[in-house]
């Protein structure tokens, strides 16, 4: 199967459901999901060829090349799985809103071109399907309009700022090397001053470092998070965040090689040693602010941020255990983060798109498959012991430890235990506590929503389980950057340094779950009562009056909000404002007299001779 | 023979948890001039509690508090007691650390779906203690961590009995003061007794557990008290060859800890949270410095 068929398949199922949603709309929707399926099903059989062939060779003498290898398929195939079930999560939640042929037509756009991005062979061809993904990505983001207009306008600027500093970074290659095409620069690059290889980090990783959220670039991602439709969250957070962690690893691991690219700078001020601070400051920071959201998708968008920073603490010091961790990380994000955004969708779908975590409460009740997503969503993202992301933040953890980087290791460490702040009071402010009046006759989600939450939930619990599954084909994408190879067994990593074994964990919380469960039932059966029927101390609690869930953390809030704010965010806001002031001022010039414009002319040649005659720069 | 140790580290840990329940109550009891229950008292108690009548509020409710207590019986599998440790090779240090959130975790979810207001207000300092201590203690376990350059426990506690406790050694001095200074606020004895405060919030998450829910509940907290002692001894006091001497510096450690408990008043929560992110974080710090120049 070549790779133009698949990229065929992606592009022209996005272009024939819009054109069904105009012929025929009741055929689009399932139109869309089996063209997306199919995409997945091609992709599996995809697994461990290597190939490259050019498919285009008009555009400026050029060749335009897809490529494919472990790296590559690693990430494509995680981009159609998780696309495929976003597709399918959009089947109701998108059903009766407007301009749905346009969603489609976008989102299909957006995964299509993703997979561009990974298969495309010549950098070029990179930055065509990159800025078609940054364009449809602008345009779903603004699909609410209102608020959403705001934050698309915010991600288009700062993605078009990457671009460029992408494109100055491709032009000089192409100046030096006279080719981009990545198999060769990757063998003509490394020999390459020092100098020039920072210059080339820099460009490249402006782009990337924005597309991954990393401080201080991450302004866009929080509100772009927020006002995106929640069906699009998944492809949104998923992977297409993430495209910027495949840049890092593409320019970084395949393009310079870990030889060079590895200890390059002065001192302490090596290119990775930046990087990983940077990484920690994000992990830091954007867990406090998380915890002081109110708001479930900000909540979720300022997680992602952080979490973007523990993948770049793992691939920034370059040992197989990291890098492992920091890919392996980047996959269990993505499918956690997809099932948190799916459940908050399907909280909104019922309860008219509310996502204010203090209006909520009590809807595992109502809604308990969305509650077991959420739930084991948030167990991953916290990284409990037979989830996902606890393998991976193991090794990453593990790698800062014994590389001897104690401070970032308590960043990525503290960023965990303040994630396990705002995870409970997620889960616990939608689904916990108490069930309002007006919520009480709140539907489950439909079937179209909880299928891709069930298959979810089980892949947490199977990459938690068995991480030996993934690992295996990560450790043949470590090997291949000329990495040692790790010892990965299906349950888990074996070192002299500490051995992680996941089965013997799993077999110990079952045995311990049974006995204690069986102690339980021995004892008599509990009667179930009302939520009202509580115990207040006396005290009388009238029906529906208070909500115990606002300003959870009160005393928390009130030491931390002062230092932890999105001073970056409100530095660029400021920024836009005297960018919009100037721009208003010079705009008085244009009065529409034509004596005026004479005037201004006059003035500048007077300006013009009168430089002349007292400097005589001409 | 790893099979019967499987089996005995949780036994063993249960009736020493207990104990220690009643020799509080009993040691309490002698500070404020009071005779005191029987020592066999928490026993009694959780034995008449299963046979008492309890109510839910939902599914959560009732697999919280299992899922809470199921969590601390494994961890307690991780933790070496003098020669027993019977899961030493998986994970180590870190699932340690992770294991032992997991507990206060399903307390929560399980007071969570209570819709209690006192509950509330309980998981809600629990959780911000919880952040409060962690800081220090993670920054304490780096310390040890980077200067053993292990992450197993086992070969932690090896290590020291082939040379000194960790308390006395000089690298790690700074780290076992700030452990000694936070380790009221792990075991949740006063004066960072907040998170129950019976007289002001009705046992915070607890409130609305009756009957078996309040037995597996208590055997929690005696297992609680078990494994946060426990973790000192390994990581400080050298550990022990045998479990006997292991136990013995134990009930030292908490003893001592019941003095601190009867001599001193309840803090409130940001009181405690300045105190905790204040002096033992620096003290942890500067102990984290030193090891790292030591080891270079």
């Amino acid at each position: 199967m070549s790779l133009e068929l698949l990229l065929i398949v992606a592009f022209g199922g996005a272009l024939l459901s819009y054109l069904f949603g105009k012929i025929c709309p009741q055929i689009r929707d399932p139109f869309a999901v089996i063209s997306s399926v199919a995409l997945a099903v091609m992709m599996a059989f995809l697994y461990g060829k290597t190939m490259e062939s050019p498919f285009y060779f008009g555009f400026l003498g050029l060749p335009l090349i897809l490529r494919t290898n472990m790296l590559a398929w690693f990430f494509a195939m995680a981009i159609s799985i998780l696309g495929a079930l976003s597709v399918i999560f959009s089947w109701d939640y998108v059903k009766d809103r407007e301009r749905t042929d346009f969603y489609y037509l976008m989102l299909l756009l957006a995964n299509a071109s993703m997979l561009g991005i990974v298969f495309a062979g010549d950098f070029v061809s990179f930055f065509v399907f990159w800025e078609i993904m940054s364009w449809s990505t602008f345009l779903l983001i603004s699909y609410n309009r209102g608020r959403a207009l705001g934050a698309g306008m915010k991600y288009i600027i700062m993605s078009i700022v990457g671009s460029v500093s992408m494109l100055i970074g491709m032009l000089s290659l192409y100046a030096i090397y006279g080719t981009l095409h990545i198999a060769t620069l990757s063998k003509l690059v490394p020999s390459a001053s020092s100098g020039y290889l920072l210059f080339l980090f820099i460009l490249f990783g402006i782009a990337f470092a924005i597309k991954n959220a990393l401080m201080p670039l991450h302004t866009w991602l929080p509100d772009a998070y927020a006002e995106s439709p929640t069906s699009f969250n998944g492809v949104l957070s998923g992977m297409l965040t993430r495209m910027g962690m495949y840049g890092f690893l593409l320019i970084i691991y395949v393009i310079v090689g870990a030889a060079r690219a590895l200890n390059l700078g002065p001192g302490i001020f090596k290119f990775n040693y930046i990087l990983a601070w940077l990484g920690a400051i994000t992990i830091v920071v954007s867990t406090f602010i998380a915890l002081l959201q109110n708001d479930a998708k900000q909540l979720l968008g300022w997680s992602a941020i952080g979490q973007g920073g523990y993948m770049i603490l793992g691939i920034a010091f370059g040992t197989s255990l990291g890098l492992a961790g920091g890919i392996f990380h980047t996959l269990n994000h993505a499918v956690y983060i997809v099932l948190l955004f799916m459940s908050v969708g399907a909280v909104q779908y019922r309860t008219g798109g509310q996502r204010d975590l203090d209006s909520l409460g009590g809807l595992i009740k109502r809604m308990p498959v969305s509650f077991i997503g959420a739930l084991l969503g948030i167990s991953g993202l916290i990284g409990i012991p037979l989830t996902n992301g606890f393998v991976s933040k193991w090794l990453i953890y593990k790698t800062l430890i014994l590389e001897g980087h104690p401070f970032l290791a308590f960043a990525a460490l503290i960023g965990t235990w303040g994630c396990i702040l705002y995870c409970y009071k997620f889960v616990h402010h939608i689904f916990l506590g108490q069930l309002p009046e007006k919520y009480k006759m709140v539907a489950r989600a439909p079937f179209s929503m909880q299928l891709p939450m069930i298959i979810l939930s089980l892949v947490i619990l199977l990459f938690g389980i068995l991480p030996g599954i993934p690992l295996k084909v990560i450790n043949t994408i470590g090997t291949s950057f000329g990495f040692q190879s790790l010892n990965v067994t299906t349950w888990g990593i074996a070192s002299e340094t500490g051995t992680l074994n996941t089965i013997n964990i799993f077999a110990a919380v079952v045995a311990a779950c049974v006995i204690v469960w069986l102690i339980f039932k021995a004892g008599p059966k509990a009667v179930p009562v009302a939520q009202e029927d509580t115990y207040a101390a006396g005290a009388a609690i009238p029906k529906d009056r208070y909500h115990y869930t606002v300003d959870f953390y009160n005393p928390l809030y009130r030491m931390i909000s002062p230092y932890f704010k999105d001073f970056i965010g409100g530095f660029c806001i400021k920024l836009a404002g005297w960018t919009q002031n100037v721009c208003h001022g010079i705009r008085q010039m244009y009065t529409g007299y034509i004596g005026h414009y004479v005037m201004y002319i006059v003035l500048f040649l007077a300006l013009l001779i009168f430089v002349q005659l007292k400097w005589s720069l001409w | 023979m790893r099979i019967v140790e499987v089996i005995l580290a949780p036994i063993l840990a249960l009736l020493i948890g207990m104990f220690f329940l009643g020799l509080a109550r009993k040691i309490m009891a002698r500070i404020h001039w009071r005779y005191g229950p029987p020592i066999t008292q928490p026993v009694i108690d959780v034995i008449r509690l299963f046979s008492q009548k309890s109510v839910s509020h939902g599914n959560m409710f009732t697999l919280g508090v299992l899922f809470s207590l199921a969590c601390s019986l494994v961890l307690i599998l991780f933790l070496p007691m003098g020669k027993i440790c019977p899961l030493s090779s998986s994970g180590g240090m870190l699932v340690i650390l992770y294991v032992m959130l997991l507990a206060p975790f399903g307390i929560a979810l399980s007071g969570g779906e209570a819709a209690n207001p006192n509950a509330s207000i309980g998981i809600s300092r629990k959780l911000t203690l919880a952040l409060g201590y962690e800081v220090p203690l993670l920054v304490i376990l780096l310390a040890v961590m980077t200067h053993y350059k292990t992450l197993s426990i086992v070969n932690i506690v090896s290590m020291q009995q082939n040379t000194s406790w960790a308390l006395t050694s000089l690298p790690l001095f700074l780290s076992g003061i700030a452990y000694i200074l936070i380790l009221p606020a792990i075991l949740g004895i006063r004066p960072f007794e907040i998170t129950q405060a019976a007289q002001e919030i009705s046992s915070g998450p607890m409130v609305e557990y009756g009957g078996s829910f309040l037995a597996l509940a208590t055997i929690q907290h005696g297992l609680n008290l078990f494994i946060g002692i426990a973790l000192f001894v390994n990581l400080f006091l050298g550990g022990a060859g045998n479990p006997p001497i292991f136990f013995l510096k134990m009930l030292v450690v908490f003893v001592l800890g019941l003095f601190i408990n009867a001599a001193l008043p309840r803090l409130r929560i940001e009181q405690a949270m300045r105190y905790l992110w204040r002096w033992p974080t620096l003290i942890a710090f500067i102990g984290m410095i030193i090891v790292l120049i030591i080891r270079r």
